[in-house]
């Protein structure tokens, strides 16, 4: 990746990473936007799977330190969303915005999933009640807010061509 | 260039993997050690977004103390509106407690129920919420605080159905308080339906041509007719209607009872229709001079004067002697028994006589 587009992209996901700590407070909703997971995603499709799960990591590590109850759930949730992500952008990821929405809707499911294993804070029922009802709900939520981020981003992210 | 691929493809999931193993090593580790890394992360990198979020969450917490302060103000308006209801139902419920006290005997004490969502444009009938079980006849007159409402015309055991003063069949002989002015009160039906308003008013017909009454004159029942005792409040006179005829005389009457705020009433028994029911609506009293009776006398022969003033005395003898026949009625320990509303119920149907053991 160039380093001009390298420098758009990490612009583009610091706007996601603040709204996650700026917007999504204000909602308070229930099923709520994972912008994190948002500009994870945005970040290791333009990546290298490498520096994405790298990425990831420091990304579930920042999130994870504000509970430390699960420290750790977080980066390895986000080193495998990261990774895959990066992985298979180059077998079918196109900047399609049905296919970005199957991708945040996927990566926010497996995110949780992983999350909701390792950091052991939920049990029997609650697991099942988390994953089959609130994490879809915020998967589709997040789905959505993605494509609407995305596309609203697109004059910071994308390179101009003359 | 293949190689290089593999290179590449290797390179990534060795780093994948190194990544994989320190999120499992640091979510394996023990409190004591998590929380010194995770301290330095929230001192540092993660220091300006708690920040934000900080100021997001005041905002959020800003907004739903403004929406909780509404609707706090919301409900302190509500109560208030419903507070100024129930003094009005209060009110009302002391009127028609003075009523009983006044009635003492002989009355039905009933709720009046406004049937929602009709389709008549004017009301004509109000559905009470007693019968036969409590002693209600047909053609009781219905009575409130303020005088006339209507009369039964349905009774079933359980409820009856009264028409009110508006319904086209209602009549009610009447008088002026000093009984010199006599007429026959009709609903006023002939109306615009632009003055729709009006339809509640009643007019006073046949009143004798000599008989001028003025604005403001209150019109009592006349008892003449047997259905309504003598001296209940129908209404005032507002205006004299103008007629082809030259004998008799048309007034327009505000009547005393608004039908919308109409919830409590009185329906009055047989017995004490015969009796009759002086004193128990006030009735002005007699004028301090001649001429400012509620009846002008024809011309200004000093007979009509004294006719007029002879008239004002004895009915002012009379309500003595009423008032006089009512507290001795009262000290029978009656009164206490008709301001309870379950006494009322029980005791208020019958003459005091008949109650004494």
């Amino acid at each position: 990746m160039k380093s001009g587009a390298a420098l758009r992209t990490a612009v583009a996901c610091a706007i996601m990473i603040a709204l996650h700590y700026t917007l999504r407070p204000l909602l308070g909703w229930r099923a709520s936007i994972d912008f994190l997971l948002i500009a994870l995603v945005f970040g290791s499709v333009r990546t290298r799977p490498a520096a994405a799960a790298v990425f990831g990591l420091f990304l579930g590590l920042a999130a994870d330190s504000l509970s430390p109850g699960a420290f750790g759930a977080g980066a390895l949730a986000a080193t495998i969303v990261g990774f895959s992500s990066s992985w298979l952008k180059a077998v079918f990821f196109a900047d399609n915005f049905a296919l970005n929405a199957i991708f945040l809707f996927a990566g926010k499911w497996v995110f949780d999933f992983v999350f909701v294993l390792m950091a052991r804070q939920l049990r029997g029922l609650e697991i099942l009640v988390q994953l089959v009802l609130w994490t879809p709900l915020a998967a589709i939520i997040t789905a959505v807010a993605g494509v609407l981020v995305i596309t609203l981003l697109r004059p910071v992210y994308q390179e101009r061509t003359a | 260039m293949a190689r290089a691929a593999t290179l590449g493809g290797r390179f990534d999931t060795v780093v994948f993997g190194a990544c994989v193993v320190v999120a499992i090593v640091l979510s394996a580790l023990p409190l004591q050690m998590r929380d010194p890394l995770a301290s330095a992360l929230r001192r540092t990198i993660v220091a300006p977004l708690v920040a934000m979020q900080q100021g997001a969450e005041r905002w959020r917490a800003a907004w739903l103390e403004s929406e909780r302060r509404t609707l706090q103000a919301d409900s302190i308006g509500l109560a208030a509106m419903r507070s100024r209801a129930l003094e009005f139902e209060n009110e009302r419920l002391r009127k028609l407690l003075g009523l009983g006290a006044r009635l003492t005997w002989g009355f039905i004490p009933a709720e009046a129920l406004h049937t929602e969502g009709r389709t008549e444009t004017v009301v004509t009938t109000l559905t009470l919420t007693a019968g036969s079980n409590a002693g209600v006849t047909q053609y009781s007159p219905v009575v409130a605080p303020e005088g006339i409402v209507g009369l039964v015309q349905t009774v079933d055991p359980g409820m009856s159905i009264a028409i009110l003063f508006s319904h086209p069949d209602f009549r009610v002989s009447a008088m002026s308080a000093d009984g010199a002015a006599f007429g026959i009160v009709y609903p006023r039906i002939d109306v615009a339906s632009m003055r729709l308003s009006e339809r509640y008013l009643l007019e006073l017909r046949n009143v004798p041509f000599r008989s001028e009454l003025k604005a403001g004159t209150p019109i009592y029942s006349s008892g003449v007719g047997q259905a309504w005792p003598r001296g209940v409040l129908i209404g005032t006179v507002i205006d004299e209607v103008a007629e082809p005829e030259t004998w008799s005389r048309t007034y327009v009457l505000r009547p005393a009872v608004n039908p919308a705020h109409v919830t409590s009433v009185m329906i009055l028994r047989a017995p004490r229709v015969a009796q009759g029911v002086s004193g128990v609506w006030p009735v002005p009293t007699a004028p301090a001079r001649a001429g400012d009776s509620a009846v002008t006398p024809p011309g200004d022969s000093a007979r009509a004067k004294f006719v007029a003033d002879s008239i004002q005395r004895l009915l002012v003898r009379r309500q003595r002697r009423d008032s006089i026949r009512r507290d001795s009625v009262r000290k029978d320990s009656i009164r206490l028994d008709s301001i309870r509303l379950d006494s009322i119920r029980r005791d208020t149907t019958r003459p005091p006589q008949e109650r004494t053991p």
